[in-house]
This record gives structure tokens, sequence and C-alpha cells, in this order.
């Protein structure tokens, strides 16, 4: 492994519990390739006359991909960081591999620095997998001696059986990256980055990189683990880092951390929703007969929001105008999560019983009440059909009215969240 | 005790050069096994999936050398004074000029075709370039195959001294090498390095005597006189047919020339090649 490195020795005791240190640390990315090219060349020919590259100021086009982001990993602590696309995560692996450098602050770790990142890369097609194993074992930093002892484990984990000498290109996509996820295992190391890696596979291989994944967990100084799968970010982390546009907004207990995220998704999702100026004709049908106005929740104390917690009551108001006088109509109204699933419907005249049949020409307001809907926390799109109760004509039919956030701190699964209570109890042969 | 490895903007021209010299000389020596494997690697996809393989190799020299052979036979093309055999002359100075040109050119693409693997896995980026370099040592050693075949053909026998020309390889091996550091930085940042190099490489080695004597009037002789190429590759030449050196000032400075240009090389991608892997 290439280091540049300084080699020194911590001093003060404090610190030598501490595996992984960034301070301040700050990358800048540039978003034009020729602006880049430019930059390139000037930073390249400072550094090269031994002048600072400047590298804390921004350019025209470029901006900061990790901003200002400090953080410790102790010694046995795993740390996950999760965050939306682009939020700057696998940046700052990558400076804690080496790859790049932070343009401001310092990153200092203690100890060799081993990464599933991508496994697979530097993988030759036309090499064996046995001449692959040497290859991509001295690339990840391996000696000769350390793959020769590590080989027989190698090949076994990967279970690519006959295919040893034969070149990786005619390997299926599984083999390929079984072997590469083997190679990227077996080696010594300290502090493990893990990005995204998990998902090689089928169940049985997925199950036996994570019980791999576990025992390089016990022998490493600290891990840093990067990964959508929240499910694996909830079990495997002990303190978790959210990041939302290069800047860490959460950093601390695991669970916390994932609502804090979920709840940001959904606020993100909300502001995206709003935003979207066209709408899909498909999910707006109206015969004309009635114009829609404002819709929308209110809270309990009947103020206008866009939010309400987990285990409140859900109030919709719709409002409208009739253009002429309408004869035996009815409403169906219903609550559509995420996924178009209609989690609620009502029918105006049937389960609830209520006839509304009549109504003038003029302005009108409908409140409905949802008692305790007890939906997960999520965002959620109301849906409105008007019809004809005796011809069944509609009148009016609206999919994308204002969407609304339902909060809370439990995961987000399932449709709807219950209290429950759990027993395990042993059945004994003699009951 | 555990390494502590810090990373900070600058990262390595605060450290002064002394201690970048240390730590050049540290991952080089730390590499050595890597070089390898990645020269296998170049190697084997080079010649793995091709049915002439290294015979290649052969194939180029004798078709440049026929080639001048028959302009000189058609009277267009004048040699100069050659006292050996034209073939083994030739042949001789083709395997010395293609360590240097082939190697440049496979070095100044080596991190540009390695690109994604660069941003995924921190390794020797040196050993990347040193083991593209070295690829050209094996038409090197093919040529030279052909070379003592020739020999035998013209029952010339070389100057007895011919067992000190791998030493005097070393300059143009180190020629190449630096060129080939600063280079590679260069393409990776702008890629019209390389296709500007293979052109400029082809009209380079009309202009340096490889396939012909040193020329004594005209515009090419003060060029010459000048060419660190030259002297790079018929000294040692001269050193394998006569077993003398002739012109050993011209020898000297191009061999420092070349140990500068190396030096120069391999500081300048070890103060910028983190600074590569971000535009590549």
């Amino acid at each position: 492994m290439k280091n540049n490195s300084t080699i020194q020795q911590f001093n003060n005791s404090t610190s030598s519990e501490i595996a992984i240190k960034v301070e301040n640390v700050s990358k800048k990315y540039c978003k034009s390739l020729r602006g880049s090219m430019l930059y390139g060349m000037k930073d390249i020919a400072r550094n090269s006359l031994g002048l600072s590259s400047n590298s804390h100021i921004l350019r025209k086009d470029e901006f900061w991909a990790v901003d200002d982001v400090s953080f410790e990993v102790k010694k046995g602590e795993t740390l996950g960081i999760i965050g939306a696309n682009g939020a700057g995560k696998t940046t700052i692996l990558k400076m804690l591999n080496g790859i790049f450098w932070p343009d401001k602050g310092k990153i200092t770790i203690k100890g060799r620095v081993g990464a599933l990142i991508a496994v697979g890369a530097g993988f030759h097609p036309m090499l064996t997998g046995r001449e692959n194993i040497y290859l991509n074992g001295a690339i990840l930093g391996m000696s000769r001696k350390e793959v020769n002892k590590k080989f027989g484990a190698i090949v076994e984990f990967a279970d690519i059986g006959d295919f040893l000498d034969t070149p990786v290109k005619f390997y299926s996509s599984g083999m390929f990256v079984r072997l590469g996820f083997s190679i990227a295992v077996h080696c010594e190391l300290d502090i493990l980055l893990v990005d995204e890696v998990l998902a090689v596979g089928d169940l049985s291989f997925q199950n036996k990189s994570l019980r791999r994944l576990a025992e390089l967990r016990e022998k490493a100084n600290a891990v840093v683990f990067v990964s959508h799968n929240l499910e694996h970010v909830r079990n495997l982390c002990d303190r978790v880092m959210v990041l939302d546009k290069a800047k860490i907004v959460f950093s601390g207990d695991t669970n916390e951390a994932l609502s804090e995220y979920h709840e940001r998704t959904r606020e993100k999702k909300l502001i995206v929703i709003k935003n979207r100026k066209a709408f899909h004709s498909a999910l707006h049908q109206s015969s004309g007969d009635i114009i829609f106005g404002d819709t929308g929740i209110s809270d309990e104390s009947g103020n206008r929001t866009e939010k309400i917690r987990l285990g409140e009551t859900l109030t919709t108001f719709f409002e409208f105008e009739t253009t002429k006088k309408l004869e035996e109509l009815f409403f169906t109204i219903g609550i559509r999560d995420e996924r178009n699933y209609n989690c609620i419907v009502h029918i105006s005249d049937y389960a609830d019983k209520i006839k509304f049949r009549n109504i003038s020409k003029g302005k009108y307001r409908l409140i409905v009440k949802f008692i305790t809907p007890n939906l997960v926390p999520g965002l959620y799109f109301p849906v409105i059909a008007i019809r004809n109760g005796v011809t069944n004509e509609t009148y009016e039919r609206i999919f994308d009215l204002k969407p609304f956030i339902i909060e809370g701190n439990i995961l987000p699964r399932g449709i709807v969240y219950t209290e429950s209570e759990w027993k395990l109890c042993p059945i004994s042969e003699r009951d | 005790m555990n390494k502590i490895v810090t990373y900070e903007p600058d990262n390595s021209i605060k450290k002064g050069y002394i201690s970048l010299w240390k730590e050049i000389i540290w991952e080089l020596k730390h590499n050595k096994w890597l070089t390898l494997q990645l020269f296998k690697r170049d190697f084997s996809s080079i010649y793995k999936q091709s049915l002439m393989g290294v015979f290649w190799a052969f194939i180029v020299p004798l078709i440049s050398v026929g080639t001048f052979i028959i302009l000189n036979r058609s009277g267009i093309f004048e040699f100069g004074e050659i006292e050996v055999p034209y073939p083994i002359y030739a042949i001789l100075g083709m395997a010395f000029w293609q360590v240097f040109s082939t190697g440049l050119i496979t070095t100044s693409i080596s991190l540009v075709k390695a690109g994604s693997m660069l941003v995924k896995i921190n390794f020797s980026k040196k050993s990347l370039v040193i083991a593209s370099a070295a690829q050209s040592l094996i038409p090197f050693i093919v040529q030279m195959i052909l070379v003592g075949v020739l020999f035998v053909v013209y029952q010339v026998s070389p100057s007895i001294k011919i067992l000190f020309f791998p030493f005097f390889m070393i300059p143009i091996i180190f020629l190449t090498l630096g060129l080939g550091f600063i280079l590679s930085l260069s393409n990776s940042v702008v890629r019209d390095i390389s296709s500007a190099l293979s052109v400029f490489m082809t009209f380079f080695m009309f202009l340096t005597p490889v396939l012909y004597a040193k020329p004594k009037i005209g515009a090419l002789a003060p060029l010459t006189k000048f060419n660190p190429i030259y002297y790079l590759i018929s000294i040692p030449r001269e050193l394998i047919l006569k077993g003398t050196i002739s012109e050993w000032k011209g020898y000297l400075l191009s061999v420092g020339f070349s140990f500068i240009v190396f030096g120069v090389g391999l500081v300048l991608f070890h103060l910028t090649e983190t600074r590569i892997t971000e535009r590549i």
C-alpha cells in the first residue's frame, strides 16, 4: 500500500484509543471537465514548484463535496455513514483510504487500512483466477508471503471450484465478484472500510460474507461502514453519522440517526413533489362539473399543516365548486402511500353511511377526519373521487393532491403500526 | 506499534525534499512485488490472446530495416559510413531505440488505462508506470536474439565488451522512466499528450541516427550533437560492435541528463500523483 505518510508516534495516552481522527476535513470537486483539466494543470504546476495549491479556496465551477467534516472512530468501534446519493459518503471513504487527499483539514489514521470498496477492481480478464489472486492481492497491499499463506483460504471462500485456472473473463458475474470479495476480506488490516459490497452473490454467499465481516470487525481496530441497506447499518454499527449535502447533520446513536435520516428523506421528497409543476394528466380526470380548489390536512386545532405525528388524528379537507346542481353524488376518499398503495379507503355512502346526495351550485368544503390512522411514518397522498350513486358517472377523480408527512421514530416498514406484546415459550412434551 | 498516517493538503510539500526521497525509496522498495505482478499482467494482456506473441518483436524491426535497405538499393537514401553489415547496425539501433520509444508510449497511457482502478484502490502508482516501461524490455530481448542470429549469419563477432552493455542500458531506461513519469501525469490531465507522442516519436526516430550513421554535414549534424538519445543509443551500439567508446563526453553528459530527468520526474510524480487521481 502506498503511504505518503508521516511516521510518528502518538505522545499522549488518550489519543491512543482513537483509530481514525478526522479534523475539519473538506474536499472539493469540479463540475466541468475543462475546468478540471485547467485546474489540474495549475495545481500540478504549483505543487511541482513546491508551492501550495491553495486548495482551501473554491474556484469557478468548483463545489465542496465534503464540507468541514470532523469525527473520530475509537478502537473497537463500528461507525456507519448514511446519506442520500451524492451526500459525500464515498468521498469520505476514499479520503480515509488515501486515494484522495483532503483540500482542507487533516486526517490521522492509526494502522493498516483495508477497503472493501470495489471488489474485483483490478482484475485482469485475460488472467486466470489463480493469477488474479496474486495480482489483486498485490494491488490490495499484500506481500507475496501473505498471498501464499492465504491462497487456500481465498479459493475456498470464493468457492470457484474447477475454474481456478480459467481466465476470469469466462467467469459468471457471481463467481467474479465472489473471488474479488474473497481476496479483499483476506487482507491483514487494522482499519476496515466497507462500501456497499455486501449485496454480493446468493443468500448463502451473503451469509458467509456477513459472518466473515463479523470476524473482521472482531479483529479490526475500527470499521467505517457505508451502506444504503439500513437494516445492515442498524445491526452492524455502534454509531451512525448522517450526511446531507456534504455536511454532517447528525452523529450519534444508531436508531436516532436512522429516524433522523428517514425524516430528512421524507422532507426532501415532499419538497420535490411540491415543486413539481407539471402533473400527469392521468392523475386528474374531470367532467368539468366540479372545479377543485384548495386541499390539504390540518392538525388537531384546525390549523393547516403538512405533517402530523404517528397516532394523531388525520384531518383532511377538500374545497371545490360545483358549476351546476349535482344529484345522487357520493365521495370516495383514500390515503395512498409512496408505493401507490391505497392504505385507507372510505366511501361516503357505504361503510360510513353518510348521504350527501344532492347539492346545489356553489362552493363547498368537505372535511374528513381519520381517527388515529396509525400509518407508519412516511409520505402520503390523499386521493378523492366524486361520483353519481345512481348512474355511477364520475364527476371528478384526483390522485395527485398535496402530499403530507406522518412523522415518527419507528422504522417505516409495513403499512400500519400497532403496539405489540411478544412472548416466546418452549412447548414441552407433556402439555 | 501501529503506524500513524496523516493526510493533509499539500502533504508532501510540507515535509521537505529529504524525507520526500526517503518516502519514495521506501515506496519503491516496498512495492517491488506489486511492480512485478503488474508487469506480468501487462505482459499477459499483450501476448496471451495473440497467435504470434513476442514474434511481433521480430517483425517490426525487420520491416523497417528492410524498407531502408530497399530505399538504399534504389539510391534514394544514403546510410553514411557504417563499418559493420547494415542489418546488424540497424536492428541493434532499433532495439535500443524502441526501449525508449515503446517505453515512453506505454508509460504515457499507463495511468489513464488504469483509470477506474486508481480511484477505487490505493496502491503505488509508481509501480504502474515502472511496470509499463518495463514492457519495452521484452521486444528488446527478442531483438537482441535476432541480432545474435545476424552475427552468426554475417559471420561477424561482437566485441568481448558486449558483456558490459547491460550496464550501458541503465541511462536510457532511467531517461525513459523519468520522462514516462512526467508524461503519464500530463496525459491523465490532458489526453492530447499520448496522441501527440506517437506522432512525435516517429518523427524523432528519423531525426536520430538510429538507422543511419551520424551525419557529418548538413542540418542534422549539429542537432545530433545535442541529442542525448543519440549518445545513449550509439555508445552501447559502438561498444557491442567495436568495443570502443568514441564520444565519452557526449555520453557522460547524456547520462547526467538522464539521471536528472529521472530524479525530477520521480519527484514531480510523487508530489502530484494524488492530484492526478482526482482528474482521471
